[in-house]
């Protein structure tokens, strides 16, 4: 099923590529079929999944590369649905997000599957090496979908984005070898190196220093992942790759690809080296706050409306660092469902941006010359303006939406460690400087006198309503009852943290 | 005797075959003129590459020997090289006649050329005899000036031609020296008989072996151009028609990748207890080895990064090319050994590829210049995707062949102790590699679509970047029949 799952987006990419160019409605068809069926299959591993046991499930693994001990093997436990189901909803809503594209449709859909297929890939890869071919496979489409169908400075920021993310991940390639050969068999199978986990009394020497084997593997994994994550200092890219993609491609960016990082945090580094990760956590912690910090700074400062929300990820993605630093269950499973209600709000965001960039073909918020962008349009545009308000108070941690839980569990959890109780204090800053970005943008759009200017703005479409409407209900009712998802993970983190301590 | 030698000449049949092959072309040329613009020199080659790969599967399956007093061996190492020559020959062949650059050209000139260096590669991959070597690398290396400078008319091939003529010279005399040091200390040059005299004074080298070594290195480097010898290499690219320029970076890479591996191999007499370097000139040599193959690499893609002619680009990409390779000379072992055979596999089909379709773009704009190719993704899909297969695979990103290319050599230098650096330095010079690589995918695809009539690739064209990127995919995918390939051929020589 999970295979069905992960390459039925490449039979449509297949499909797509054969189908005749002048016919654009057609290829777009196809591309809604053909993210159904893993819509379709994701809820089936939702309906079926058992929430009672942290063992892996839906498991399916075949010798691929037998002479180096290579395997097909997949297969998924609490910490991957929430991850799969958030990749199946969003690329979904994705492709009616894209419906405007005019311009070498064939391709775009095509890259889009192909990556839609890498992504779930990466979150049901049970073997190191398939992990890391799908993680990979991920740039090529990502490159072209930015550098092709982005805005102005879409040759520089695809660049960008190509070179950080191979930066990150050539350093997985060596800890992924060292893994293979300095565990006896050798193995690629993430549960078989988290069952021996060896590397804790081994050392490797450069240039003569003899240094700890897992802390270097933690350090080198931790740079990978932090780079998509990303975690301030490698958070550069970001901005670039988020403002110049195409709206979908956004959605995609901020509310999958990032969770890449933390996901792969939590799934190889954590059980794989225990020890160094009771080592890193003090700094993670740190880089964690920073994150929210510097993240809401930055935001604070934009005029752009999608730098806003592209620095926003920033800092709701450090809520995620630091409550996986705490290592208690609170701040794990904090972690997690903040993961996947940052996927949902954050797309909601990059959504309703671009619904106002098709319109009016900016999104200032004050123009570079200091005039308004936009201000007042809340009566010109009533549906897109309440959406618009439920996204931002969700973001910003209201109570009764999604991100308060998990926001709330992150802090408590980080408050348990006696330690990290600073951390949580200065942290705890970024909830009000999140709230004073969001809500200064929103006052600054969308209330005051009217910009005459706009006043002929229409309200949002049908068509855009749908891709909107799930994701609000979402968050609303996993601000409510969030247990659907908190239930789906939590054996599953109680079982890491036990193996943890 | 007689029947000896009759015996093992059938063990040199691939080369016979090149040979007799050559005089069939010498004597069609003589007799029916027409030949030097038609397409039958190509069948010719392809017959000559066919039979020869026949050959090769023939004698492979024999009991590999050291035969003609010492002069030649006859293993799988051999039949690997010698199915890449083939390869590389028959591949070269067909982009020259492909191409217009060579369209004026005596083109029965060319193949009895090409053929004829094929037959020098192959001397160079069996010769256990550093006399027989050097006549391997002289043939090679003289038909190859001549190759270079193959456009007469044009001023910058012959100077390509003159350069690489006047640095052969260099490098070949240095090797020369390193051969009569040999000789001098060891009173032989055979591999083996070498050999022995390193075992029976493993305590006591005279330091004048390694240095004769490193002379002969310097030689050989040449060949492969690594460094401090690879400064003809963007020259003599960049000058020289573009098929022939694909032809160097393949065949006579791996001929002197064939040519070092042997030598160095059978002559540190391989202990496969400890697996060291330690026969000769103790741990140091391994230093050294890393630490060209650092520069190599380094230079490589350094100076690729301002390269605004695409040949020079991917002639400089070649070099660097040649440093991850030497990366896997300093396991000594099955594992590292093997990986750079199979390097050579991946590289022999992404190389090529790449090399197509900037003859291909040179053909149509006239210029190899990164904005030549603007927009031609979109005006030629099959040309943009197979270059973005080809590029991607160089630049050893997964799904392609030379991310296992890539995967195994750094393996081999992860599991080895006290290379880590160098490790980190490869990954990180394959992220350099990636920025100008991604120069030309941007031309490709991402700087619009390009102004004017759309152009069309033709099928003769279209077949071979087709052909060269299902392996360039497949490879990627699924490898585990080649791994067993390459270790079988290098299990000889080990």
């Amino acid at each position: 099923m999970l295979s069905w799952m992960i390459f039925s987006p490449l039979i449509g990419m297949a499909a797509i590529l054969a189908m005749p160019r002048n016919r654009p409605d057609i290829v777009r068809w196809a591309a809604v079929i053909t993210t159904a069926v893993p819509l379709a299959l994701g809820v089936m591993v939702f309906s079926q999944f058992d929430r009672s046991t942290a063992a892996m499930q839906f498991v399916e693994q075949v010798s691929w590369i037998a002479p180096f001990n290579i395997e097909y093997y997949v297969g998924i436990d609490g910490l991957s649905v929430p991850m799969v189901l958030l990749t199946v909803l969003l690329s979904f809503i994705c492709i009616f997000a894209s419906w405007n594209i005019e311009n070498g449709v064939k391709g775009y859909f095509a890259m889009f599957l192909l990556l839609e297929s890498a992504m779930l890939g990466v979150f049901c890869a049970l073997d190191f090496f398939l992990f890391f071919v799908f993680w990979e496979v991920m740039l090529l489409p990502m490159y072209f979908l930015i550098g092709i169908w982005g805005g102005a400075n879409k040759v520089y920021a695809a660049t960008k984005f190509f070179l950080y993310t191979l930066a990150g991940s050539v350093l997985m390639l060596l800890v992924m070898l060292g893994m293979y050969f300095t565990t006896e068999p050798h193995t690629f199978s993430l549960l078989q190196l988290a069952n021996l986990h060896p590397f804790s009394t081994m050392t490797m020497d450069l240039f003569g220093w003899q240094l700890p084997m897992d802390k270097v593997f933690f350090v080198g994994l931790f740079i990978g992942f932090a780079i998509k994550v990303p975690i301030w200092p490698f958070h550069t890219w970001l901005p670039w790759a988020h403002v110049e993609a195409p709206t979908a491609v956004s959605v995609i960016l901020a509310g999958v690809l990032l969770k890449m990082g933390t996901y792969g945090i939590l799934r190889i580094s954590y059980p794989i080296l225990p020890s160094a990760t009771l080592w890193a956590a003090d700094a993670m912690a740190i880089l964690g706050v920073i994150s929210i910090l510097y993240g809401a700074f930055c935001a604070m400062a934009q005029k752009d409306l999608k730098k806003l929300v592209a620095y926003s990820s920033v800092s709701h993605m450090g809520y995620v660092i630091l409550g996986m630093a705490s290592l208690t269950t609170a701040g794990v499973n904090g972690a997690v469902l903040q993961m996947f209600n940052h996927g949902t709000s954050t797309a909601m965001l990059f959504l309703l941006v671009g619904v106002i960039y098709d319109r009016a073909h900016h999104r200032w918020i004050v123009k570079p010359d200091g005039s308004r962008g936009f201000g007042g349009i809340a009566p010109v545009v009533p549906v897109y303006t309440g959406v618009m308000a439920i996204a931002v108070f969700a973001s910003l941690g209201l109570p009764g939406l999604s991100g308060f839980i998990s926001e709330a569990l992150v802090f408590l959890g980080a408050f348990s460690v006696p330690r990290f109780q600073m951390y949580v204090i200065i942290g705890s800053l970024g909830i009000v400087l999140g709230a004073a970005y969001l809500l200064w943008m929103f006052m600054r759009v969308f209330l005051g006198p009217l910009n005459e200017e706009w006043s002929g703005l229409t309200d949002m479409n049908w068509r855009e309503r749908f891709t909107l409407i799930p994701l609000t209900i979402l968050v609303v009712v996993l601000g409510v009852y969030p247990m659907p998802v908190l239930k789906l993970m939590g054996t599953t983190v109680a079982k890491l943290l036990t193996s943890l301590t | 005797m007689n029947g000896e030698i009759v015996q093992n000449l059938k063990l040199l049949s691939p080369e016979l075959v090149l040979v007799f092959f050559l005089v069939v072309l010498f004597t069609v040329d003589s007799i029916w003129e027409q030949t030097r613009k038609n397409f039958v020199p190509l069948a010719l080659v392809f017959a000559a590459c066919l039979l020869g790969t026949i050959a090769t599967c023939w004698v492979s399956k024999l009991a590999p020997t050291v035969f003609f007093s010492g002069l030649v061996a006859n293993d799988s190492f051999s039949a690997f090289f010698r199915y890449v020559f083939l390869f590389s020959c028959a591949a070269g062949t067909y982009l020259a006649f492909g191409s217009k650059e060579l369209e004026k050209q005596n083109r029965m000139e060319f193949s009895l050329l090409i053929v004829c260096v094929t037959f020098g590669m192959c001397l160079m991959a069996i010769s256990t005899h550093l006399l027989m070597l050097y006549i391997g690398i002289e043939t090679v290396s003289i038909l190859s000036f001549v190759m270079a400078g193959f456009k007469s008319e044009d001023l910058r091939a012959s100077e390509a031609s003159f350069k690489y003529f006047i640095f052969g010279a260099f490098a070949s005399a240095l090797m020369l020296y390193g051969f009569s040091l040999i000789y001098g200390l060891t009173g032989s040059l055979q591999y083996g008989e070498i050999a022995q005299y390193v075992q029976a004074n493993l305590g006591n080298m005279p330091y004048l072996l390694p240095l004769s070594l490193i002379l002969v290195y310097s030689g050989l480097a040449y060949k492969i151009s690594a460094f401090p010898m690879h400064f003809w290499t963007p020259d003599v690219y960049e000058g020289s028609p573009t098929p022939v320029a694909s032809f160097f970076s393949v065949g006579p890479k791996a001929a002197g990748f064939a040519a070092i591996l042997r030598f160095f191999l059978d002559i540190l007499s391989y202990d496969a207890a400890s697996g060291s370097w330690k026969a000769i000139g103790g741990e140091q040599l391994v230093s050294v080895v890393a630490i060209i193959s650092a520069i190599t690499m380094t230079v490589g893609n350094l100076s690729a990064i301002g390269q605004n002619s695409v040949k020079r680009m991917l002639a400089y990409s070649s070099i660097a090319h040649v440093g991850y390779m030497l990366m896997g000379i300093l396991t000594l072992d099955t594992f590292g050994l093997g990986a750079i055979l199979f390097y050579i596999i991946a590289y022999c089909a992404m190389n090529f590829g790449a090399f197509w379709v900037v003859s291909i773009v040179a053909d149509l704009k006239g210029s190899d210049r990164l904005d030549a190719f603007r927009g031609l993704g979109w005006s030629m899909p099959v040309l943009g995707v197979t270059m973005v297969i080809f590029l991607a695979s160089l630049a050893g990103i997964p799904m392609f062949s030379g991310f296992i290319g890539k995967m195994l050599i750094f393996g081999a230098i992860v599991k080895t102790p006290g290379l880590l650096w160098l490790a980190v330095l490869g990954v990180l010079n394959s992220v350099v590699s990636l920025y100008y690589y991604a120069k030309i995918l941007r031309e490709l695809w991402l700087e619009g679509r390009e102004p004017g009539n759309p152009s069309e690739l033709s099928i003769y064209h279209g077949v071979a970047l087709v052909g060269l990127a299902i392996p360039t995919v497949v490879l990627g995918l699924w490898f585990a029949p080649v791994i067993h390939f390459v270790e079988r051929s290098i299990a000889t020589i080990l």
